[in-house]
């Protein structure tokens, strides 16, 4: 059924329906988030095991529910990607401080993001070794790109990233003279035109 | 050590006669000057062109507006606020507080250090400074754990001076390279006092005597404002002894 539906617009009790993305409980009603495409889609029959007599079984199994869900643009397959705990992603950093480096979150995992989610690196995610005498301005500049992974959702502004592998880091720096540099280990990088190394944080490349 | 006397303005190509050259260490370029690759040298600032055949190195003397931090600079700064643990020290009006952590004092522990209260001055040296990060002082040497001379400043006075006159002051024999006198003549004249130079244009003045840190520091301020040269020097410490006695 392709009906629309408004945030707020109540779809069903949960008793007779499984939430799905897209939709919310409020005192056992589901209700839509979204605006846009209603999808139900029919509960999978698992096969339960062979019926015992005595065994006591939780009432009615809530894989037997239908589930609702509402999504954006229409298209049934297409979801919201979003960071998840453990994902890796390809940032780029926005400024740097003593204590953190801001990154903007451009693709997770192999989708490239509608909108650029915030994270935050501190500095004691930024290696796995000495994590005390990490200086952020030898690891990260304004402008690289960082492969990081997602350590926690954390709060409303950032996510947190952590870069403590050795396939993780800055994959592409350009230096102070403007030209994109090459790796030569895993804390350095060298300008090929003036010849003039620069310290990063390098992910290992594969 | 040979000084060329040539004004160059930002652009100007510079005569590759007057570069200094080497047959085993390369030139080195310092403030006021980039190198574009392949070979040319520019100028980005207006200011003399000095060429030092000793060091092999060749940079501008300007005097700016704007003082920009750089790593092992001394300079004197005001505290503003105490936060988690550093001080938030202000280094001129028109930059964001630079940070000296709380524990970057001669033989600071976490039971024993320095309260400096907002206001209160103290002589630092800049440990980092970048374009993209706020600069960070502190108030030991790194290498020794010694002050040498770093820490709070009591009493005493600040005079704002041009970031020229701070960069001759600070020099090894101000006299002779810088043209700056006007402190040995003070000190001449029998006045007993102690300076702090910060290149951020800052000049502390300190003695027991209130009439003698005006003094100097009236001294400093003329000799930066009116670009006196060493006669000129001598003449206004003179005129101010005898306005003094």
């Amino acid at each position: 059924m392709a009906s629309v539906t408004i945030p707020g617009q109540l779809l069903g009790p949960t008793s007779k329906y499984q939430p799905g993305p897209g939709t919310h409980i409020h005192q056992t009603n589901l209700y839509s988030s979204l605006l846009g495409v209603v999808h139900v889609s029919q509960p999978v029959k698992a096969p339960g095991p062979a019926k015992r007599l005595n065994k006591i079984t939780p009432a009615p199994a809530p894989a037997e529910l239908p589930t609702i869900s509402v999504s954006r643009s229409g298209v049934s397959e297409k979801r919201e990607v979003l960071p998840e705990v453990g994902n890796v992603v390809l940032c780029r950093v926005v400024r740097i401080s003593p204590r953190q480096a801001v990154v903007a979150i451009l693709i997770c995992g192999d989708t490239v993001l509608d909108a650029e989610w915030q994270g935050v690196i501190r500095v004691q995610d930024v290696r796995a070794t000495e994590k005390d005498r990490v200086k952020i301005y030898e690891s990260f500049r304004p402008g690289d790109i960082v492969r990081a992974e997602v350590i926690s959702l954390g709060d409303q502004a950032n996510y947190y990233l952590s870069t403590a592998k050795n396939e993780l880091g800055v994959i592409m720096a350009t230096s102070e003279a403007g030209n994109t540099m090459y790796p030569v280990s895993w804390k350095e990088y060298r300008d090929p035109e003036t010849g003039v190394s620069e310290a990063r944080k390098v992910a290992k490349p594969f | 050590m040979t000084t060329e006397s040539l004004l160059v303005l930002p652009g100007d190509e510079i005569d590759p006669s007057l570069i200094p050259t080497h047959k085993k260490n390369p030139l080195r370029l310092g403030p006021g000057l980039r190198h574009v690759p392949p070979n040319h040298i520019l100028p980005t600032v207006a200011g003399q062109l000095v060429a030092d055949h000793r060091k092999t190195s060749l940079y501008v003397e300007y005097n700016g507006g704007r003082y920009i931090p750089s790593v092992s600079d001394l300079v004197i700064g005001q505290v503003t606020r105490s936060a988690a643990d550093l001080y938030y020290v202000n280094l001129n009006p028109y930059t964001p507080n630079a940070s000296l952590p709380h524990l970057a004092f001669e033989g600071a522990t976490k039971k024993t250090r320095p309260q400096l209260a907002p206001g209160a001055l103290v002589y630092a040296r800049i440990s980092l400074a970048n374009r993209h990060m706020d600069p960070e002082l502190e108030c030991v040497s790194a290498t020794t754990g010694k002050a040498e001379g770093l820490g709070p400043l009591t009493g005493g006075m600040i005079f704002d001076i041009s970031l020229g006159l701070a960069r001759r002051l600070l020099m090894a024999r101000s006299r002779e390279a810088g043209g700056i006198a006007v402190l040995e003549l003070l000190g001449a004249e029998g006045l007993a006092f102690e300076t702090a130079v910060g290149r951020n244009g800052k000049v502390w003045v300190g003695s027991e005597n209130t009439k003698t840190v005006v003094l100097v520091g009236r001294a400093l301020k003329e000799t930066d404002e009116k670009g006196l040269d060493v006669e000129q020097q001598k003449k206004l410490v003179q005129k101010l002894i005898k306005q003094m006695r």
